[in-house]
């Protein structure tokens, strides 16, 4: 049976306090991205209905959402995923370097998952960073001023860290 | 030196702390705001000549005064922080390292226009900053600038952030609205305007972070204040963030008066292209504004210096000018390929269509195609009409400004580097390994470096 801890639900009613009464929609997209979060990463149809169920409203209503955005995941995705910008900004101080090098780095393509589950590489569209570029996202944050040494340190790190964990 | 108004403090340490910021003078403008009539606060924002800082450069305080009044119906602020436009990260810059001033800025106008519950929509990967908001909205709270009451005035007011999740129209406001409502950003037919009907059918207006801000020093100095610095219907300062290829991409507020050459050249600014290079185009206010030749972008098709600012950069329409836009100030250097850049905008706007009408859902789609086709030496030179003729029948058959922003930039690339792409055609294996460069100049030694 899917759901939140106690905390997280004490959460979404916080979320859900920010609308007028009958608004509790409003609370859908942060409320996904909390159900992302604790959901492994990824929107899997049975968490898609648990939020549903949360906030009162259909199922498809969930689906047609969570399908337009793209932060959210509607397959598994790697323990790190690599959101690499390629629009315009970034091309023009090499991105496309920088998305071949992740690419014969981790042996993947764009939108692929290494085999052990922990890196995905996906190319995405500005994000907002064009003075500093190139850019990805990793996580919360931003990686700016990409360079292939940034990038193997990167990669190193994400290792580390995931070695710790377990 | 320019004076700046919005960025002046940025600098202090511990600015981004309601204590810090409130000893340099932060909140004074609530305090000043709270004592005025609503009405009066409209009026001095319409004194001050300030433009909606979005891209639209629209007059904020008619903005404001089209907000519909019925009584017993709650009205609406919403911040628009969907910072999306490829070359913009200005709003980004302002919340991140001075986040009180959004958030006095916010509190002053939701008084402004009578609204007791505001939201500021941040796009979604901007995630760290969310926080920083927040932690900025319970510092106000706490001391007394927000929630019940403020300041024994009788007004109460309520600040939310709400996290998009990743999607360039969401910067459009009735798409933004929607997507507030919890559900897909596919912008809305106008009229009614947010104005009349906005968040959950009430009234509502939607206002750019930088737009926000510069309430705030409106309101210590005075509209006619504000007014006096820039020139013309371009008042005030304005945030520019420069990209691309320049030796200091970053944030500049800048008071409209400079030319657009000290902006490039001078070290308070970009100063200059590195490497030496030659300069080759600049898109100069975001991604869906026409770029310009070095020629053009420098000097108006009439002679004379072109200057940061609304009318200058727009000055000869299309044809020869540009817009001010969003301030997202593009630079190529002459290494650059005006078809890949292009093809980059293209596929950006195809991935951000909403889809709801036809012309845009197709037809950025279709640009992005023929565009790589030619990237990759395999264009004709049909397709190069056909391109012009796929961008003209999207501007102006949309829903929402999307189709536009997607036409432009691949009209102007067509109308001042049509050499370019025909040499991309007739040079099909070349075009892989080697630029154009500035073979579209005559003289490409003076072009300026």
């Amino acid at each position: 049976m899917i759901s939140f801890s106690e905390i997280k639900l004490k959460e979404v009613e916080q979320i859900i306090a920010r609308y007028p009464h009958g608004k509790q929609k409003s609370a859908l997209l942060p409320v996904l991205h909390l159900a992302q979060d604790q959901f492994g990463g990824w929107l899997d149809t049975p968490v898609m209905d648990y939020v549903a169920s949360l906030l009162a409203i259909e199922p498809i209503e969930v689906y047609e959402v969570a399908s337009f955005y793209s932060m959210y995941n509607l397959k598994p995705v790697g323990k790190y995923i690599f959101e690499v910008c390629q629009t315009g900004p970034c091309m023009l101080n090499g991105s496309d370097q920088i998305i071949d090098y992740i690419k014969q780095k981790l042996n993947i393509g764009a939108g692929e998952t290494t085999a052990d589950g922990m890196f995905t590489l996906k190319t995405v569209e500005c994000l907002g960073a064009c003075g500093y570029a190139p850019m990805m996202q990793l996580g919360k944050t931003y990686r700016e001023l990409l360079t292939k040494e940034k990038v193997d340190s990167i990669v190193e790190e994400c290792r580390n860290k995931a070695a710790i964990n377990n | 030196m320019a004076r700046k108004l919005l960025l002046d403090k940025v600098n202090v340490p511990g600015i981004r702390s309601y204590e810090v910021y409130r000893r340099e003078g932060g909140y004074r403008s609530v305090e000043k705001a709270l004592k005025m009539v609503p009405a009066d606060i409209v009026e001095e924002v319409k004194k001050s000549g300030l433009r909606g800082r979005g891209g639209a450069g629209f007059p904020t305080g008619m903005k404001w005064s089209f907000l519909a009044k019925p009584e017993g119906v709650a009205r609406y602020l919403v911040c628009n922080a969907d910072e999306s436009e490829p070359g913009t990260f200005k709003d980004r810059y302002l919340m991140e390292f001075i986040p009180h001033l959004l958030i006095e800025g916010m509190i002053a106008s939701s008084f402004a226009l009578g609204s007791n519950t505001s939201y500021i929509y941040i796009r979604g990967e901007y995630a760290w900053i969310t926080d920083i908001l927040e932690n900025a909205i319970a510092e106000a709270k706490q001391n007394g600038f927000l929630g019940k009451n403020i300041l024994g005035s009788g007004f109460d007011c309520e600040l939310y952030v709400q996290r998009g999740a990743g999607a360039y129209i969401c910067g459009e406001e009735t798409a933004l609205l929607e997507s507030l409502e919890g559900k897909r950003g596919n912008p809305r037919i106008k009229p009614p305007f947010p104005a009349i009907k906005g968040l959950w059918d009430c009234p509502t207006v939607v206002n750019n972070v930088e737009t926000i801000a510069a309430v705030v020093p409106i309101l210590n100095e005075g509209g006619e204040e504000y007014a006096k610095i820039g020139v013309g219907k371009s008042t005030g300062t304005k945030l520019i963030s420069a990209c691309g290829n320049i030796n200091k991409p970053g944030i500049y507020e800048i008071d409209m008066t400079i030319s657009v050459e000290e902006f490039i050249f001078s070290d308070e600014y970009c100063g200059g292209i590195p490497n030496g290079k030659r300069l080759k185009a600049c898109i100069p206010g975001g991604s869906s504004v026409p770029i310009l030749p070095a020629n053009l972008l420098l000097t108006t098709a009439k002679g004379e210096k072109r200057l940061m600012n609304y009318e200058s950069l727009s000055d000869g329409g299309f044809a020869t000018g540009s817009m001010m836009g969003s301030g997202g100030f593009i630079v190529l250097d002459e290494d650059q390929c005006v078809v890949r850049n292009t093809m980059t905008f293209a596929r950006f706007y195809h991935h951000e269509s909403c889809g709801q009408c036809s012309p845009c859902r197709e037809g950025t789609g279709w640009m992005e195609r023929v565009l790589k086709k030619i990237e990759n030496g395999k264009g004709e030179m049909k397709d190069i009409d056909l391109l012009w003729d796929i961008q003209r029948k999207i501007e102006g058959n949309t829903i929402c400004p999307l189709g536009d922003a997607a036409a432009w930039p691949v009209a102007a690339a067509i109308r001042h580097f049509r050499d370019e792409f025909e040499w991309h055609v007739l040079n099909p294996e070349k075009c892989l390994t080697e630029n154009f460069g500035l073979r579209h100049y005559a003289d490409p030694i003076h072009v300026p470096a």
